[in-house]
């Protein structure tokens, strides 16, 4: 309904509504505390990732194997350091940069190709039927296994790790834009624009795709959670970032060993995850309850 | 729904044929010879030569591809690289375990998401919601493999309350119990945690419907109001959420097997996997699939008898 | 409708209540439980001999010394089956078991006496027929057996009488009482072999009987009441399959388990914290070192070659390692038949000094090097340190770190230009650790590191064909020490076996090659 009228706005009245939408929409999003907190985690994040070289104290990959597993808050090393004498802050640092730019790689390859199907099941009947089959077949796969089976055929690296973890976000998008996709399909409007010569490419990117813009939004922001929480399952299998790669995930697994003895190494890569993880996920419930309470996403 | 169960199961053998080929190229492309994990660092040329012409692995792909349908078109499974075991045998032995970590993880999931879902929605923007609606989004954000560690610390070595692994009692047993507790927490929270968001605002939307307005303004006790004209409404989008879930929890098998040493199915595919035990792989992803189509199925008939509205002929 | 609602209640709050009561049965101290409750026999008995569970990582692959080649299959076949021959820990000397004695009459031709008077599990005698029925199975082509290479200079197997076999060889072989104290050249109960299958139904003459095996889960065996050489202490053995090691090590703690091996350095300081068990150290064969892709054109150049060695600081390295590894550059460790403490030093010291030097003069800076590595623990480690140190001279390394089966193929195929690589050496042979690795024989094979030097060939095969053993010692050190010189490969360390067992048994026999015998173990 919300989604309809918001639409009309955007088609009828140009710019200025949409700017008015944005605005309304962040208005609301800034009323739920938890999703400000979430906000400011990101942003905290973001901070680190960019200024990672400022921010950090050592170098993340230097090693001082007399020094090792010092505990937090021992002189020079705040958040102690690892089996091999690193510097577990900067660390951390630098980490922050890896699971962003995995988590954004893995999320926009996956709306591409999810948007692409959504847009094409949906938009011809023709090619529906086979789309689908598709992306049954996918969803009816463990994701992790997908994952595993992807990192098995193409080798263990953060890129692939990536492709892996996007193809399993493409049937939920495909299936969101194409229900988008049936719902306006048959509107008047886009008949009339039809009628008037409109390429279908140019129908499907200037009236459908933003119809469902909402959706994807909401629907991208989590699964930045699910992807930095897949990264790092993948790395505790061993099948993810390459030594000495500050990933949080793999200095998860690589700490576990120490667990006993230095619980530190897993503690604070898991808070680290658990925070970044959680923030995505409450401003992915915000934006939702601040774009449309009934959009249907799990 | 008989025609609904005859096409589903028509789907499913298109579906399985299509996994099938995935799975068979995917693990012949990938890099890793069977015949070596067979034989193992030590063998040599020739034993490498002579495991491979016996496991079939020379012959061109098509062959070996068409051989494995034939076979199991007429329920043959194959055997195992590794152990020379029937799959179907193999899988038999796991899928039980499996099937009781999938189940008590979802009870688990299902009574803590319902609950925690309802006494948020019912105190909105109370402290209480807020403080259920942030355990909810911890809940999914804690890596599982993470989790399962941390409880073995705590219930099983500290407080030793708990044993640490395994699941070989049987399980209407106190000890077989006792060795569902820790995994099922681990494996279910972070099921519980959606299933709570998705209980608390399809709750809300229903308290704020017309007919349980009316219902209140009727003067229908306000307790009949949430169990009888709420909660059936509300669950419609929960089991949704729940069958998804499901696949979800498949997936999740897998680490949680690893970590508190039960014999599964999820376990078996990681180990096949790394010894590239192709028939072995196939199997048991074969069988997750179909489990995951059937609960699909399932939750689609579950709504048309608490929904009628709902038809799928 | 509303039925249904009360019978979701009903279920909710029984739930609820089975998990309290399961609570508070459970949070009484673990001791007092045990005596009580009767039904839970692994923690009931524990400190008897009826049974004894020890946990391993992985399952048997499967129970036939014939067709299995891994060391977690080969505790239980060494458990329930018997080789001719054994080495003797102590004395590093090969001492007759199944066998009696042997004589060579020629130097292609061993006449070998057995033991009479044992039986197999089966009740079937063993015998001359039973030695030749095992070898012949293992070396036949049709059997593919793993290691059928083991016998391959084995010409003819000739049954004398029922307690005497003569084998032929096709030429003298060095190491044939080595290869026949292998795990792989147990002998089998031939009645049992045509009748079922071994894989999962093993019959052997060893101390323990089979009794059962949940793939996945535990295999179960029994003592061998008319064991020849004295009946086992320990009524049952269990092997628990705990893929996680920590939890393991957990399950050890809380007494679980009695019993676990190969113990991982990183958890060596937690285990010396637990005061419910042993651990049991011992000087290995195991041998970790950084080989040379010596196939590479770049690799090929002796002075790149000591450039890294130089830059390694494998004491550095070995301190890492918690005391579970011996720091010596020799190939052949001192656990192996074959070595001499001279080569302990003979490799190119650490001197980071010389190797920027050297960096600088040939310009090895620019040329990126590829390290490849198993992304199993100990190989990480090795990689991440080694990658660290050669970083600091002035090299440019990457690692790629790679699931086993794809790092098997990798290697074979010589994708790399240095990696990690371990042998742990059953038999304890300097012979059986440089054919299969270094010599040009095998190169596409187990041969990863494609070396190749003919010289150094002549050596290894002269060691394999000597039959005087003290001869075969000098010119196993010659092939040694030519090879460290050559900087062919940078040893890392020597391994030390490892296992913790519950302190309320004693009598474990830890062999050097990592293998381990419960036969005399027995509780308080």
């Amino acid at each position: 309904m919300t989604n309809a009228i918001l639409t009309t706005d955007i088609r009828t009245s140009g710019i200025k509504k949409k700017e008015k939408v944005y605005i309304t929409t962040l208005k609301r999003l800034l009323k739920n505390k938890l999703a400000i907190a979430g906000i400011i985690i990101i942003l905290v994040q973001i901070t680190m990732a960019i200024f990672a070289p400022i921010i950090a104290t050592h170098d993340p990959v230097k090693q001082n194997l007399i020094a090792s597993e010092l505990p937090v808050f021992s002189e020079g090393h705040w958040l102690g350091t690892d089996n091999y004498g690193r510097d577990v802050w900067s660390r951390i640092v630098y980490g922050a940069r890896i699971s962003l730019l995995v988590g954004v790689t893995a999320v926009s390859l996956g709306l591409i190709g999810g948007i692409t199907l959504g847009l094409l099941g949906g938009y011809y009947k023709k090619l529906d039927g086979i789309i689908m089959r598709v992306v049954d077949l996918l969803f009816s796969f463990p994701g992790i296994l997908l994952a595993m089976l992807i990192i098995a055929v193409l080798g263990t690296n953060l890129v692939n790790v990536a492709i892996a973890i996007s193809i399993w976000s493409i049937p939920t998008c495909a299936r969101i834009v194409r229900g988008s996709v049936l719902s306006i399909k048959e509107k008047e409007y886009i008949m009339a624009i039809k009628s008037l010569g409109a390429s279908d490419f140019r129908i499907m990117m200037r009236h459908i795709l933003p119809n469902a813009f909402a959706p994807i939004i909401v629907f991208g922001t989590m699964r930045m959670a699910t992807a930095i929480l897949s990264t790092a399952s993948l790395s505790f299998l061993g099948l993810g970032a390459q030594p000495p790669t500050p990933e949080w995930g793999a200095m998860i697994a690589q700490g576990q060993a120490y667990m006993w003895t230095s619980p530190h190494l897993t503690i604070v890569p898991g808070i680290a995850i658990m925070l970044i993880v959680f923030a995505f996920n409450v401003v992915g419930d915000g934006l939702r309850d601040a774009l449309d309470p009934n959009m249907d996403i799990q | 729904m008989i025609a609904l169960i005859v096409r589903r199961g028509i789907q499913l053998v298109f579906l399985l044929l299509g996994i099938s080929f995935l799975v068979f190229s995917s693990m012949y492309i990938a890099p890793g010879d069977p015949a070596t994990m067979v034989g193992g660092p030590t063998a040599t040329e020739s034993d490498l030569e002579a495991i491979s012409e016996n496991l079939g692995l020379n012959d061109p792909f098509i062959v070996q591809y068409g051989r494995y349908v034939k076979n199991a078109a007429q329920g043959d499974f194959g055997y195992s690289y590794q152990t020379r075991q029937a799959v179907s045998e193999a899988i038999v032995v796991r899928f039980p375990n499996t099937l009781k970590l999938a189940i008590a993880s979802m009870i688990v999931a299902v009574v803590i998401g319902i609950i925690a879902g309802l006494i948020s929605a019912l105190r909105h923007n109370s402290w209480l919601d807020v403080s259920t609606t942030t355990f909810a989004l911890a809940g999914i954000s804690i890596p599982n493999f993470w989790l399962g560690a941390l409880l073995i610390l705590v219930f099983a070595v500290n407080l030793q309350w708990l044993p640490v692994g395994g699941l070989s009692e049987p399980f209407y047993t106190v000890e077989g119990i006792k060795q569902l507790i820790l995994p099922a927490i681990t494996l279910g929270t972070g099921s519980a945690a959606m299933i709570a968001r998705m209980a608390r605002s399809s709750m809300l939307e229903v308290i704020k419907a017309d007919y349980v307005r009316t219902a209140r303004a009727k003067g229908v006790k306000e307790r009949n109001v949430i169990w009888v004209h709420t909660l059936k409404n509300a669950m419609i989008p929960v089991i949704t959420v729940i069958g998804l879930n499901f696949g979800f929890l498949l997936g999740g098998t897998i680490i949680t097997e690893k970590v508190f040493a039960i014999n599964g199915v999820g376990r078996l595919m990681i180990d096949s996997i790394a010894m590239r035990d192709f028939p072995m792989v196939q199997g048991s992803v074969l069988l997750v699939a179909t489990l995951f189509v059937v609960v699909n199925l399932i939750v689609d008939i579950v709504y048309t008898y608490i929904d009628p509205r709902i038809s799928y002929d | 409708m509303k039925k249904n609602v009360w019978l979701t209640l009903l279920l909710l709050v029984l739930l609820f209540l089975t998990a309290c009561s399961s609570g508070e049965s459970a949070s009484a101290p673990p001791k007092e439980n045990s005596k009580e409750d009767t039904k839970e026999p692994e923690k009931a008995e524990s400190t008897s001999n009826e049974t004894f569970t020890y946990a391993s990582t992985s399952d048997v692959v499967g129970m036939s010394p014939i067709l299995t080649n891994d060391s977690v299959s080969a505790n239980i076949t060494e458990h329930v089956f018997e080789k001719l021959f054994e080495r003797n820990d102590d004395t590093k000397e090969i001492e007759p078991r199944l066998a009696e004695s042997f004589e060579n009459t020629d130097e292609n031709t061993w006449v070998i006496k057995l033991k009479e008077g044992i039986k197999f599990h089966d009740g079937t005698p063993f015998n001359a027929e039973a030695v030749k029925y095992t070898f012949d199975k293992l070396r036949d082509p049709a059997t593919a057996a793993p290691r059928a290479s083991l016998l391959e200079p084995v010409d003819t197997i000739t049954v004398i009488d029922e307690n005497t076999v003569e084998i032929k060889t096709k030429y003298p072989y060095g190491a044939f009482l080595a290869a026949l104290s292998h795990s792989n050249a147990a002998i089998v109960s031939p009645t049992a072999d045509k009748e079922l299958d071994l894989m999962s139904n093993p019959v052997g003459t060893g101390p323990f009987k089979f009794v059962s095996w949940t793939p996945g889960d535990r295999v179960e065996l029994e003592a061998n009441e008319e064991y020849w050489d004295g009946a086992p202490a320990l009524k049952k053995v269990i092997l628990k399959v705990v893929p996680e090691i920590s939890t393991a090590i957990s399950m050890l703690q809380t007494g679980e388990v009695q019993f676990i091996d190969n113990l991982p350095t990183e958890q060596i300081e937690r285990l010396e914290a637990m005061d419910n068990i042993n651990i049991e150290k011992k000087e290995g064969t195991p041998v970790y070192y950084l080989t040379f892709n010596h196939s590479k054109e770049m690799n090929q150049d002796p002075e790149f070659r000591e450039a890294v060695a130089a830059a390694i600081d494998r004491d550095a390295f070995v301190s890492k390692l918690n005391g579970l590894g011996v720091r010596s550059d020799s190939v052949i460790g001192p656990e192996v038949f074959g070595y001499d403490a001279s080569a302990d030093n003979a490799g190119t010291p650490y001197d980071l000094e010389a190797a920027k030097a050297l960096v600088q003069k040939n310009g090895y800076a620019d040329k990126p090097i590829k390290l490849l590595t198993a992304n199993r623990a100990n190989f990480v480690l090795m990689a991440e340190i080694v990658q660290a140190q050669l970083t600091e001279a002035g090299f440019k390394v990457d690692i790629e770190s790679m699931e086993w089966a794809t790092f098997l193929d990798t290697a074979r195929a010589g994708d790399y230009d240095i990696t990690f690589l371990s042998w742990s050496n059953v038999t304890g042979d300097g012979s059986e650790l440089l054919y299969p690795n270094f010599h040009s024989d095998n190169i596409g094979s187990s041969n990863r590191g494609q070396y190749n030097n003919p010289e150094f060939d002549e050596l290894v095969v002269q060691s394999r064909t000597t039959i005087d053993q003290e001869e075969r010692k000098v010119i196993l050190n010659q092939a040694n020490q030519m090879m460290i010189k050559d900087n062919a490969a940078v040893v890392m360390y020597h391994g030390i076996v490892t296992a913790a067992m519950d302190k309320a048994y004693s009598g474990l026999i830890l062999a050097p090659n990592g293998k381990w015998s419960l036969k005399d173990v027995t509780g308080e």
